[in-house]
């Protein structure tokens, strides 16, 4: 669905914040991991049309990414930003909601009902008439999570979606990511919660210094400890429970350990 | 993030010394320009405030600020030649156009003030840290509040800027178009200025919290994290700049 080759980007024309990016991203789920400051909000902001590549190529769908404004590829590609401070702007929850989709010229009743489901899916469908300023952080978090999922967009990229969530916030979160994914959305994320990325991507992306570290299906990349370690990511705790239990799988979520566990008991 | 600030970090003896001598040549520099009668003065004040910014090898910084104020300052010289209230004697024609001998002297005067202000402002912004000036500000008395206020001006500044940045990039993503004509843009306007106004008052109660959870009110005397040497003839300057604008003034009274 994506497709990015020798990319290259600097904001101030002499350091690269990214340099010689290539991939192809499919279908599976995607997390892109890595420290701070080694280029995965730049890259992002690159794929959904804010930032324009220094050189190489980035296309979606099939369709060059500087063909387009950002605001033209908002009906493809929705982006939840990390602070929802940065956008809520609007009286009500329900005006917030809709902003996205009027603006990508949906009627205003299919606006409506989009804007409805996904503040069902969020838990704030009982909040329409709030100020959003009035929510608590994970509740505007979620509002900005639905804004964009109101917008029906094919790609969904979620900005740290963890921050601020309790455990209730997250298993919404959770349920919202395999809902997406059943409906056959792209999913992509910038997340710092290895234990998330494990449970929810099918596939991982290690950045390290502006380069790709490591690519591939979520549990072989975390089964690279030691390149891991050279881009400071740690093993999701699971994976490093199951390995200090002498289990040789890597295990990333707590019935693949079980199931694993159960083996190598049955073995000895 | 960008900083407000037009420092220049250099090597020269007018970055030694200390800003609140600084403050005192600025005063001095344009008081006695005002207030001594004749233009000579002024001249004077004016080379002296160039010079001592070639010195500071800050000049080339300094540029564009008077190319921009020169811009400003030869319409009010074509002006005052033209239209001058008091204009009676002739100085030449061009294009039809009759300048007055008065309105040019008016103007090469309104001139010879402005470089003098912004020179000697100059020196203070280009040669100073803006930070070092209200520390030196707070040690000689100034309330640590209006320090603070000074402060973060210059820090929320380009924390706005760079705030407004992500918002408007926010926004695009959802489909808001900030891009085109006047109106495009004038639409784009409320999503972005609700989100920074509304940031930046929410940042001020925090910062507020942050600063009295850290003893920002504490009656006791502050420390300073830094012991800046005194700058050695900062007393004699200062008190050579406080004679220099009496006798001016005294000039101008007696005159």
């Amino acid at each position: 669905m994506i497709s990015v080759s020798g990319l290259h980007f600097s904001y101030d024309g002499k350091t690269e914040v990214l340099s010689d990016i290539n991939l192809d991203i499919d279908r599976r789920s995607t997390a892109i991991i890595g420290q701070n400051g080694v280029g995965k909000t730049t890259f992002i902001k690159i794929l959904k049309g804010l930032l324009r590549p220094a050189s190489g190529k980035v296309t979606i769908l099939g369709e060059d990414v500087t063909q387009k404004s950002a605001a033209q590829w908002a009906s493809v590609i929705g982006l939840v930003f990390q602070n929802p401070n940065d956008q809520i702007f609007k009286k009500t929850v329900l005006e917030e909601t809709l902003f996205g989709p009027l603006n990508i010229k949906m009627t205003p009743k299919a606006a409506r009902k989009r804007a409805m489901e996904a503040l069902s899916a969020v838990g704030l469908a009982d909040k329409t008439d709030v100020n959003p300023y009035d929510l608590n952080l994970s509740d505007k978090k979620l509002l900005c999570i639905a804004s964009v999922l109101a917008m029906n967009t094919r790609i969904v990229i979620f900005d740290e979606p963890t921050i601020a969530q309790d455990w209730q916030g997250l298993e919404r979160i959770k349920a919202i990511i395999n809902s997406l994914k059943a409906q056959g959305k792209l999913i992509m994320t910038i997340v710092h919660d290895i234990d998330f990325v494990a449970e929810c991507f099918e596939r991982t992306v290690v950045f390290n210094e502006g380069k790709v570290l490591l690519d591939g299906d979520t549990a072989d990349v975390f089964a690279h400890v030691d390149v891991l370690r050279q881009a400071r990511v740690s093993q999701p705790h699971i994976a490093q429970l199951a390995e200090l239990a002498g289990l040789r799988r890597v295990c990333l979520t707590e019935d693949e350990f079980v199931r694993a566990f159960k083996d190598y008991a049955f073995i000895q | 993030m960008k900083q407000l600030t037009l420092y220049v970090d250099k090597q020269s003896f007018v970055h030694a010394v200390d800003p609140i001598t600084k403050l005192f040549y600025v005063a001095f520099a344009i008081l006695t320009s005002m207030l001594v009668p004749t233009a000579y003065a002024g001249v004077i004040c004016a080379l002296l405030s160039l010079s001592l910014l070639c010195l500071a090898k800050v000049i080339k910084n300094a540029s564009p600020v008077f190319l921009f104020i020169g811009f400003v300052l030869f319409t009010v010289v074509v002006i005052q030649g033209l239209f001058g209230v008091n204009n009676q004697t002739e100085a030449f024609r061009l294009s039809g156009l009759i300048f007055y001998r008065e309105g040019l002297i008016t103007g090469a005067k309104i001139i010879l003030r402005v470089v003098n202000i912004v020179s000697a402002f100059l020196i203070l912004t280009l040669t100073t840290k803006a930070s070092d000036l209200v520390e030196d500000l707070v040690r000689a008395g100034l309330s640590p509040r209006i320090g603070y206020v000074i402060t973060s001006v210059f820090q929320i500044i380009p924390q706005m800027i760079s705030s407004a940045d992500i918002i408007m990039d926010a926004q695009r993503s959802r489909g808001m178009e900030t891009e085109g004509g006047l109106m495009v843009r004038m639409k784009a306007f409320i999503p972005l200025i609700g989100p920074v106004v509304l940031d930046s008052f929410m940042s001020t109660k925090e910062r507020a919290m942050a600063l009295e959870a850290r003893a920002f009110s504490a009656p006791n005397k502050k420390t300073f994290l830094r012991e800046r040497p005194a700058y050695t003839y900062a007393a004699k300057l200062r008190g050579a700049f406080v004679v220099l604008t009496l006798a001016a003034l005294i000039w101008r009274l007696a005159a």
